[in-house]
């Protein structure tokens, strides 16, 4: 159970983290979402005591991460920056962070073998692939076997094999009865692997719900329609104030207006309808609807042909 | 008091801390080569110093009597400490440095989220390490040195406590030295600058002072001078006789045990400020 209540984090005038406060629950996973630069990783840097923070409080089973006496079987961490020693081999690194719980060889074995590294074991850890050194940061977040995970982006730059394994291993600890709070870009990921969400834009929490819950937000809810007569249909979906793109001659997809209000517009005008899907609202796309307005880094548009050219 | 009914698993422990930093410590390359270092310069040094002693004493005319042989013998031995406590200070501050560098900082920080043990832990654990590899090249290289001054008729007696002293202040130096730039680099945070400053402190201010000592022959700036870390911490390792009369000795010298003591009230200070740093600042 992670518990933040009323937490912010300033960095001189720029203002990461606002007022945040929500409830990470035990025997579920938790994504946390948001755009680069919504204070993710700060808030979860700000659990494991590694960030203080400059109004409000963070605990995790009721104390403070520092107040635990033995932080790493409460509470294991990776974070999305690596925070390895390049010039230390994997098993050392481990069983110097282990030495300090006295967690000894053996458990370090243990997580080697889990997160599949023992072929890289002895090799220094400035060689490792973006994949490996993820690796090695989850099997140092589960040295000290903690009732907690606090994971920032743990599939990122996971071969497709990885991403699975991930997807298994943080199920599995959920089931296991575990609190599990991760990150993660990969909004299809997400949607596979957590049951609640948190969404966080410009440093505030803007949703906190079920999966489910959050996906049912999704509005503006796009259909499908294949009709040999497209361009006259196109003409009267629009008068009827919808939104129309064609992607191929036959096929339309329609915004703004219901599948069955298609369908007996269709049936009005006597034209004949090959197809009429309506689209199930993904995470993807409620979250781009939720963080719309609250994405800091917005990238450019595709130059046209017409700008390339001059 | 609380009592716990779980199979209390072993938490974070001083033990456990000095344990992971003595993995840390011998698993990186880094450390074994300026390890390796110290030890080449120590031993090859006091041999080349004694054959220059013997051939000198081996000149018509030269009669070295006891005090002089062993006060000899403490120079050969103490040679290579002006090179040596320059691979000290940059091993001191790498060793902190180079986790903020590569981020290990926080996984040391995680596994130690109230700091200040994991700092004090690094420090012991370098520290007594250093004291022990400075000691053995030491008394590896007067041993070394010993056949090569019987060359020139001066005989070393190995019985003599003052020159144990010497052996003993000169390891103690090396581990204090270090000390004083890992402080230095938990301050700064950066190899680079924390390298800079800690051999800026051991090497160029001392150079500084002596160039105003000189010009100026003020003795408040000559006792300035004899303050300063590595010269107050160099009198650690100064046999009891002063064999060569210097002309430019401007202010009091400090007793080996006063030099100790200043440049331990320069280490505590810097770490003290290294402790609040490291307990405000976000890792």
């Amino acid at each position: 159970m992670i518990e933040a209540i009323g937490l912010s984090k300033h960095y001189g005038a720029k203002t990461a983290v606002d007022n945040v406060s929500f409830t990470v629950r035990p025997g579920q996973v938790t994504g946390f979402l948001g755009p680069n630069g919504a204070g993710k990783s700060t808030t979860m840097r700000m659990i494991v005591g590694l960030d203080r923070p400059s109004a409000g409080h963070v605990t995790v089973n009721g104390k403070r991460y520092q107040d635990h006496t033995a932080p790493l079987r409460e509470v294991g961490v990776l974070l999305d920056a690596k925070a390895v020693h390049t010039g230390r081999s994997a098993l050392n690194h481990l069983l110097a962070v282990g030495a300090t719980h006295g967690i000894g060889r053996k458990r370090v074995d243990e997580v080697i073998a889990l997160t599949g590294l023992q072929s890289v074991a002895n090799k220094r850890v400035g060689g490792f692939s973006l994949g490996m050194g993820q690796r090695l940061g989850l099997a140092a977040a589960l040295l000290g076997d903690p009732a907690t995970l606090v994971l920032d982006e743990p599939v990122n730059g996971l071969d497709p094999e990885g991403v699975m394994w991930v997807r298994q291993l943080t199920r599995h600890l959920a089931a296991e009865g575990r609190t599990v709070l991760l990150s993660s870009h990969l909004m299809s990921e997400m949607a596979q692997t957590a049951d609640h969400i948190i969404v966080l834009g410009r440093g505030r929490v803007i949703a906190d719900a079920p999966v489910g819950d959050i996906v049912a937000t999704s509005t503006g809810t796009a259909v499908t329609v294949r009709t040999p007569d497209a361009a006259r249909f196109t003409t009267l979906l629009s008068a009827a104030e919808a939104t129309v793109t064609s992607t191929a001659p036959d096929l339309l997809i329609v915004n703004g207006l219901t599948a069955p209000r298609i369908g007996e517009l269709a049936a009005a005008e006597r034209i004949v309808l090959h197809e009429l899907t309506p689209t199930v609202g993904s995470l993807e796309d409620a979250y781009m609807q939720l963080t719309a307005d609250d994405v800091e880094y917005h990238a450019g548009g595709f130059p046209t042909p017409q700008e390339d050219a001059r | 008091m609380t009592t716990t009914t779980a199979p209390a698993l072993p938490g974070v422990s001083f033990g456990g801390i000095l344990v992971s930093e003595w993995i840390k410590l011998r698993s990186l390359r880094s450390t074994v080569w300026c390890y390796i270092i110290l030890i080449v310069i120590t031993i090859g040094l006091a041999p080349l110093v004694a054959f220059a002693y013997a051939s000198q004493a081996s000149q018509p005319g030269m009669v070295i009597d006891v005090e002089t042989s062993q006060s000899i013998a403490a120079q050969v031995l103490t040679a290579s400490i002006g090179f040596s406590q320059l691979v000290i200070s940059v091993l001191g501050a790498l060793v902190i440095t180079g986790e903020y560098g590569t981020g290990m900082i926080r996984s040391t920080f995680t596994a130690v989220p109230k700091r200040l043990p994991a700092l004090f832990g690094k420090a012991a654990v370098f520290a007594v390490v250093t004291f022990v590899v400075g000691f053995v090249a030491l008394v590896t290289g007067l041993l070394v040195a010993i056949p090569v001054l019987g060359n020139g008729d001066i005989t070393v007696d190995l019985g003599d406590g003052a020159l144990w002293l010497v052996i003993v202040g000169g390891a103690a130096y090396l581990a204090l030295i270090g000390l004083f730039s890992l402080a230095v680099g938990a301050i700064i945070r950066n190899s680079a600058g924390g390298i800079a400053a800690a051999l800026g402190a051991i090497l160029v201010l001392p150079t500084i002072i002596s160039i105003f000592t000189v010009i100026t022959q003020a003795e408040w700036v000559g006792n300035l001078s004899n303050l300063l870390p590595s010269n107050a911490g160099a009198r650690m390792f100064a046999y009891p006789v002063e064999m060569i009369q210097d002309d430019f000795l401007v202010g009091t010298p400090l007793e080996p045990w006063q030099g100790a003591l200043v440049l331990l009230v320069w280490i505590a200070a810097l770490f003290t400020l290294a402790s609040v740093l490291l307990k405000r600042r976000d890792a």
